[in-house]
């Protein structure tokens, strides 16, 4: 039963956009690009898509903008299908991966384009690009060419001409895939800034969990064409459903173990290692995978042999220095785990450890 | 020596001082080869020009007698409006012709696009002159097309008003200007990134905005270049007009080319190339003025278009079989001048009409008997070995220098070597003549070779230069640095890198030399190649061996350019 719903700018409650159960299989592909995949992105929220390449993270991007159609499902914009509908027609716009400035355009007519095809008269559409070019900080140079900018600038001249015309939803593409470290850093504060500021809805495609996390209000992982999991980054990051997941979000160690049961209390017996784990967070018995994350391996550096009692004994392998954490390869037995701890803990390599799990944020997958 | 001591003394490394007179040594060729070949010529051209004639002999009168001449002649500045109009108008009707065939094929076609291209890249190989004489065939009063009308009954009596008049000139104007603007408008619509297109489409324009501001302008630029070809190869084209101008068809290359031969009047012809020079360059700077555009595609724009299985909507679906048939219908354009001649050449008969007489290899067998042919063959076959290799050699040298050169100067040197490629045909003919007589080079094939080569070479040396200036800098350092030396460095690695374009200029330059009329005609004297003795034939009679020679040429130049490329595919 469809139920039609009179739609005004404060129905937060509405999605802003939806699919539904899209699938898309390339001519001369045998795999399909989705595989039944529905997400809804509300007003005002910044919505990530994380994959590796190839999952089809750029696949729903290309169909929300309208320049790829499923070949079931629908897409639903603000209310309307759109299913179809060609991207000029779409109040959609998309920050390119490569930006795709217009070269013989100036910064200035390249961020007025949508407003003059949109109609708009000149005077207005200069102004309003110039605010545009203001919210990016860009506002100094209006008549440069785009080979005249530097990438990060180019970027910038993207985004404002994304955000001008003040669509109802904008389409990142791995936008900071091209910058430096630093800049990507930047801008991703600019970004959650900038999104705040306009209040436009934002989906953000990347391969890089580190910006998904960081910005995001909900993220969707990707993986062949289907969703892995949806869910706020903490969710994702604290509860993954899939040792994929585990795997792509944060870093883990994954280890093979087998379940027993005691009493009320789990015990896993993982391979390499001579003594069980108590106290393991499992919903049954068997074969099974535990992810640890790195943070979640702690160390404790061991003076006598006997002082083993909170954890096994383990020798470090292997110190790398990242600043503000140091990652630690520790040997226990023939299983060889990473840590990340606190930089100033001062292990050398060489030297004897206490290994221990943070039991709650491990994740057990039953396989 | 006073001097030399000094300078030892006060720049302290003895070898600059070597290296400096190694270094300006190392460029003397390139000042030669300009000097002999560029600058000598055409200002030879302008001091001839202000010379005047007097009981059929050059005399020394400075003077501006034959520019007045010109300048109050109503004839010839109506001559001079129709030579640079129909050249111009041409190349237009070629543009609207060949840019929708470019972008149908770099934009629409996904198979076979390679094909697609060739396929109209081929005229291009193909002698000029036969291109010319199968349009005669085809409009002559027993030609094809009043053999047509005449047996379906449109006319009563063959009509002589197609061949011999303007209009024929400008159809075989256009026909010459295709090739050229359909591979410009290909390369430049190819290049533009479908990112771009897709950032346009996002920002709400329809498919013909996006055309107007996106794929217009950025396509623009090259496409000029495309149309400036086709207008300076006809505007020196006097083998077009003289075939199938008649006498309302004449244009200034007929004028010039007749001053330097029977009219005998070298400061007129000289005079009237100078005004036709300047008035091709006016022509050539408003194409370039108005295609200007601003911005470089920097290469990040994004990846190239990948194929998309969009489904139409009806009225683009019109939209694109129209454009089918705009790509399609050219073809038949080109090819069927060129069908028609093998045809013939197989036909029993002497007349050129339908319906055909019946299969016969006549025409070929007749070859081998005609007095001269054989020599002409032989003589352009030692022509092009010697315009390749000395074209080759010099222009991949010439590239190297430049490329490798600091100097501002050398730098500038490039525009000016590729000078001749920018003079119309005619003109480049005559100022050859007149540098050749200055520095007294034997009649006949020397000169000859020196003719062509002053086209052929700045081919080659633009081809080299630019292949080198595509290439990593990198590469070249990475060899020193493994300690080959220049030497070794340029055998095992850059001449690898670039020995596919090399043979790509030789092969080309070969095409152009075998087929070359507009300079040669002026230079060969008593010994003509292939082309000037066929053209030799058709101004004394028509005979059917025509057709068989020019099928022959067709053939072998076509097998010569699929087996080099196959051969360039390889490597």
């Amino acid at each position: 039963m469809a139920v039609e719903y009179p739609l005004t700018e404060a129905d937060v409650s509405q999605p802003i956009l939806s699919l539904n159960k899209v699938n898309k299989t390339y001519p001369g592909g045998d795999k399909p690009a989705l595989d039944r995949v529905s997400i809804s992105v509300m007003p005002r929220e910044f919505f990530s898509i994380l994959g590796p390449s190839g999952s089809g993270k750029t696949t729903i991007l290309r169909m929300i903008a309208g320049f790829e159609q499923p070949d079931r499902g629908n897409v639903v914009l603000d209310g309307r299908d759109v299913t179809g509908v060609p991207p000029f027609r779409r109040d959609v716009r998309t920050v390119f991966q490569s930006y795709a400035l217009f070269p013989h355009m100036s910064v200035l007519d390249n961020v007025a384009y949508p407003l003059k095809m949109a109609g708009m008269p000149k005077a207005e559409r200069i102004r309003a690009a110039n605010e545009a070019l203001d919210l990016v900080s860009m506002q100094d140079f209006p008549a440069r060419l785009p080979h005249q900018l530097s990438g990060g600038q180019r970027q910038r001249i993207a985004l404002a001409r994304a955000i001008v015309g003040r669509p109802k939803l904008l389409l990142l593409d791995e936008p900071l895939g091209a910058l430096d470290l630093r800049l990507r850093q930047q801008m991703q504060h600019t970004l959650t800034v900038l999104q705040r500021e306009i209040g436009i809805a934002f989906v953000y495609v990347t391969h890089d969990q580190g910006e998904a996390l960081s910005m995001s209000d909900r993220v969707a992982v990707m993986r062949d064409g289907r969703i892995a999991q949806l869910g706020a980054p903490q969710e994702l990051y604290f509860r993954p459903q899939s040792e994929f997941v585990a795997q792509f979000v944060g870093r883990s160690n994954l280890l093979s173990a087998s379940i027993g049961r005691e009493g009320d209390e789990y015990i896993a017996r993982i391979d390499g290692l001579a003594q069980p784990v108590r106290g393991i967070p499992a919903r049954s018995q068997g074969a099974a995978k535990i992810a640890v994350r790195f943070e979640s391996v702690q160390l404790q550096p061991l003076r006598t042999q006997e002082d083993c009692s909170r954890g096994f004994p383990g020798v470090v392998e292997d110190v790398l220095f990242m600043g503000s954490s140091l990652e630690v390869a520790v040997r226990c037995g023939d299983l060889r785990l990473i840590a990340s701890i606190a930089s100033g803990s001062g292990l050398v390599r060489g030297q004897d450890v206490a290994v221990q799990f943070d039991l709650q944020t491990c994740a057990v997958f039953h396989g | 020596m006073v001097d030399a001591v000094l300078s030892r003394t006060v720049s302290p490394p003895s070898s600059d001082a070597v290296t400096s007179i190694a270094r300006h040594t190392r460029n003397l060729p390139v000042w030669v080869w300009l000097i002999s070949i560029v600058l000598l010529p055409n200002l030879l051209l302008v001091g001839v020009s202000f010379l005047k004639v007097s009981n059929g002999l050059l005399v020394l009168q400075a003077g501006v007698t034959t520019y007045l001449r010109l300048w109050h002649s109503a004839s010839f500045a109506e001559l001079l409006g129709r030579t640079l109009g129909t050249s111009f108008f041409a190349a237009c009707i070629g543009l609207l012709i060949a840019y929708p065939m470019g972008y149908y094929a770099a934009r629409v076609v996904q198979r076979n696009q390679a094909l697609a291209v060739v396929l109209v890249v081929i005229p291009l190989w193909i002698s000029l002159l036969m291109r010319v004489f199968a349009w005669r065939m085809i409009l002559g009063q027993n030609g094809i097309l009043n053999s047509f009308l005449v047996s379906s009954g449109f006319i009563s009596t063959p009509s002589s008003a197609f061949l011999y008049t303007p209009f024929a000139v400008l159809l075989t104007y256009v026909y010459i200007a295709i090739p050229y603007i359909f591979v410009a408008s290909f390369t430049a619509l190819e290049k533009i990134p479908q990112s771009l297109i897709e950032a346009s489409q996002d920002s709400g324009a329809s498919s013909l905005q996006t055309f107007r501001h996106v794929i217009l302008p950025l396509s623009l630029p090259s496409v000029a270049i495309g149309v400036s070809l086709a207008f300076l190869t006809t505007v020196g084209d006097y083998v077009t007009p003289s075939m199938v101008g008649g006498l309302d068809g004449t244009m200034l290359g007929t004028v010039i080319a007749s001053q330097f031969g029977v009219a005998n009047n070298w400061p007129y012809g000289a005079a009237v190339a100078v005004v036709l020079m300047l008035g091709a360059a006016l022509v050539l700077g408003l194409i370039i003025a108005v295609s200007r555009s601003r911005g470089i595609l920097t290469g990040d724009e994004g990846a190239r278009p990948r194929p998309m299985g969009i489904a139409l909507t009806g009225s683009q679906r019109l939209l694109r079989v129209a454009g089918f048939l705009c790509f399609c219908l050219p073809y038949i354009f080109l090819y069927a001048p060129l069908l028609v001649m093998v045809l013939f050449s197989l036909n029993d008969s002497k007349v050129q009409a339908f319906p055909l007489q019946g299969f016969s290899l006549r025409w070929y067998r007749e070859l081998w008997t005609t007095p001269g042919l054989l020599e002409a063959v032989q003589r352009s076959l030692v022509v092009a070995a010697f315009v390749v290799t000395l074209s080759t050699i010099v222009g991949t040298g010439f590239a190297l220098l430049i490329h490798h050169s600091r100097s501002r100067i050398l730098h500038g040197c490039e525009f000016l070597l590729a000078f001749p490629i920018a003079v119309p045909g005619v003109v480049l003919g005559i100022t050859m003549v007149l540098g050749m007589q200055l520095l007294s080079v034997p009649q006949g094939i020397p000169r000859i070779v020196i003719g062509q080569s002053s086209f052929v070479m700045p081919v080659i040396l633009l081809i080299v230069l630019a292949r080198l200036r595509r290439l990593d800098p990198a590469i070249l350092e990475a060899s020193l640095d493994s300690g080959a030396g220049p030497l070794r460095s340029f055998i095992y690695v850059l001449l690898p890198m670039i020995r596919n374009v090399i043979i790509g200029g030789a092969l080309l330059g070969l095409t152009l030399s075998v087929d070359d009329v507009m300079v040669t005609l002026f230079l060969s004297g008593t010994e003509p190649t292939l082309p000037i003795w066929v053209w030799n034939q058709m101004r004394f009679g028509f005979t059917p061996s025509v057709n068989a020679i020019f099928t022959l040429v067709g053939a072998v130049s076509l097998i010569l350019v699929g087996f080099f490329s196959r051969l360039v595919e390889q490597r």
